[in-house]
């Protein structure tokens, strides 16, 4: 299993090619809304690419909702990662 | 030409779109690809018998009701005759190789006391199946027109629930299963992909009341037809949307295949969402979005035999449809591989009501099956009257099946079943310009996010089956509220809500 850093590299990666963002800008404090410009309509895609990508299942939509800045994002893929290979 | 919006499809939920907006005060184009209008609740007609392809009967045209609402305030309601078949209507449902008949009447409590007397070990399980369905049902403004509709649309939804661990929780009877997981039929998901929540909005619809409407999907069509004509909206046929201008960063026209381009600031795509990036520059969608309506999952396909029965099936049988489903197994099956032969079957009678019929020819009938892109896909590359060799007589062989199977079924009533034309996955997708020639549209199931009607460019939006809900409702709601995004969503629905 690739390490919580691997990971987080992956999803900036993963992240900034499908919504062709600026990796440089995706720094751990800026929010996805307003420095990142995403918008809600973006939210679903991102739960489907997270999902394709990593095989995880996003059920938690109240966390989900919750993420404002790119390390609520990191943290939420990690505790997911970390919940779902243990069941 | 210049408008405020073009509305590119004339199914219905085009025809419900186009009609608000033209009453909300703005000029409205309709465009569509083919020379007649109203996709699949149009009728097409055969040795002079009128055939109903994608409405049979339809849900939610109570009093009240969100289809009724609709159709009211469209001034279409006026123009068709509106036949509600319950509290005494029903389907039957037929099993294979048993004995059981059940019947699925068109009311809640009907269909209850029919459940349980079929299968009397499993009242509590039968209660706890409608109470859920009508339990999710009061949480959707669609069903339940006090409720705001924002909300519903942009607020929080849990991940939908399988429907087949559902089932397994209230029964283990598999006919008992197979009767409840039917109305799946209705939005073509295989059970094991269906979720508890589609189910519910459709079976709802199914259990609070059935109609038809006299003459079919055609009167409905023409109905909306003379009501935007009266509203001064405009429509062009054979007209195919081949590309959305963009201008900055909003809409700006809409270019038609023959040269032709309709300067607009709002468009309405009502068709399959997967045509939508190839009408749009690149730059104007995230690639994550533009793969998700590329890969979307499409609802299955179907067999259609359209023929005339010896005997009047409406005088003869008491049921509105007759389903024959596999022993024991699924309303659809999961793949391609069960054979035809041994998949769930479906026959109706079609219309009747035109003039000019000549007696004989009046008992219009049609059968369907679930089909699979799979099944044709042989034959992929062919367009009509122009099908790779070998279809002719793989469609004729299936066709002859569905007669045979149908004749030796249901033949008491129909007596002998002449078959005029065969349908097949590659007609439906020709027809309805359907991918895999899915007939609900894009699958509304688990593990699939349908495309919410905004879109990332401002002033496109997206309606139709593949949106919110699948049928002839479902696709009302569509147009409804890619209407309602245009003229901004709250107001529209309260006066909505007030019409009646
Ligand atoms: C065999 C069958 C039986 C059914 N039975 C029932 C039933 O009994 N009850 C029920 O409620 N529902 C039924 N349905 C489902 C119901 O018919 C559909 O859900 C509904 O009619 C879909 O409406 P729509 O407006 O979304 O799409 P459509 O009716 O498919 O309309 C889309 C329109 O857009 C046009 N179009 C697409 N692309 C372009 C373009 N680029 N430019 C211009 N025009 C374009 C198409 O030609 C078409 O006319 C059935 C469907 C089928 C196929």
């Amino acid at each position: 299993m690739i390490t919580d850093d691997e990971l987080c590299r992956k999803v900036i990666e993963v992240l900034a090619q499908e919504f062709e963002l600026d990796p440089e800008e995706m720094v751990p404090e800026a929010t996805l809304y307003d420095d990142l410009g995403l918008d809600s309509l973006d939210a679903v895609d991102m739960v489907v690419v997270l999902e394709k990508t990593f095989g995880m299942k996003v059920t938690d939509e109240a966390a989900l909702r919750s993420i404002r800045t790119v390390d609520d994002l990191m943290q939420f893929v990690i505790r997911l990662r970390a919940e779902q290979s243990r069941a | 030409m210049k408008t405020d919006v073009v509305v590119i499809g004339s199914g219905i939920s085009g025809l419900t779109a186009a009609t608000l907006l033209a009453l909300a005060g703005k000029d409205v184009v309709i465009v569509e690809r083919r020379n007649l209008f109203g996709g699949s609740i149009r009728r097409f007609k055969r040795n002079g018998v009128g055939f109903d392809v994608g409405f049979h009967y339809t849900g939610c045209l109570g009093d009240g009701e969100i289809l009724d609402l609709l159709w009211k305030r469209c001034g279409v309601r006026d123009r068709v005759e509106v036949d509600p078949v319950f509290p005494d209507g029903y389907d039957q449902y037929e099993f294979f190789g048993g004995n059981t008949v059940v019947r699925g009447y068109f009311s809640y409590a009907r269909v209850g006391e029919e459940l349980k007397s079929c299968f009397p070990g499993e009242k509590a399980g039968i209660d706890s199946y409608l109470r859920e369905i009508r339990d999710v049902c009061s949480q959707v403004p669609f069903y339940n027109p006090d409720l705001p509709l924002a909300p519903f649309l942009r607020g929080y939804k849990s991940r939908p629930r399988p429907l087949a661990s559902f089932l397994d929780s209230v029964t283990t009877d598999p006919e008992l299963r197979s009767v409840l997981a039917a109305p799946a039929f209705l939005y073509g998901v295989p059970l094991n992909q269906c979720s508890l929540e589609t189910h519910a909005l459709v079976a709802h619809g199914y259990y609070s009341g059935a109609y038809t409407v006299k003459g079919g999907g055609q009167t409905v069509v023409d109905g909306f037809l003379a009501a935007l004509e009266k509203a001064g909206a405009k429509l062009l046929s054979s007209s195919k949307a081949v590309s959305i201008r963009v201008d900055g960063d909003r809409v700006a026209g809409v270019e038609i295949e023959d040269g032709k381009c309709i300067a607009c600031s709002d468009v309405i795509f009502s068709g399959h969402p997967s045509s939508v990036p190839g009408m749009v520059p690149d730059s104007v969608f995230r690639p994550a979005y533009r793969k998700r309506l590329l890969t979307l999952k499409n609802s299955l396909s179907m067999f259609a035999v359209f023929g005339t029965a010896e005997k009047d099936f409406r005088v003869q049988a008491n049921g509105l449809n007759y389903y024959l489903l596999p022993e024991g197994g699924e309303m659809l099956s999961a793949d391609d591989s069960t054979p035809p032969a041994l998949r769930s079957m479906m026959i109706a009678s079609t219309g009747g009501e035109w003039p000019e019929f000549k007696p004989s020819l009046r008992n219009g009938i049609i059968i369907l099956r679930p089909g699979f892109w799979e099944d044709v896909k042989a034959f992929a590359v062919s367009r009509p009257g122009n099908r790779a060799a070998g279809y002719e007589k793989f469609k004729a062989e299936v066709g002859a099946e569905m007669v045979e199977t149908a004749e030796k079924r249901w033949g008491h009533f129909t007596g002998r079943i002449e078959p005029f034309a065969v349908g097949t996955p590659l007609t439906f997708r020709d027809e309805l310009a359907a991918p895999g020639g899915c007939v609900y549209g894009a699958m509304h199931c688990l593990d699939q996010f349908t495309p919410d009607v905004r879109t990332r460019l401002p002033g496109l939006y997206l309606a139709g089956q593949s949106t919110l809900m699948t049928g002839v409702v479902g696709a009302s709601i569509g147009g409804m509220t890619a209407a309602g995004e245009i003229v901004g969503l709250e107001p529209f629905w309260e006066s909505l809500r007030s019409w009646c």
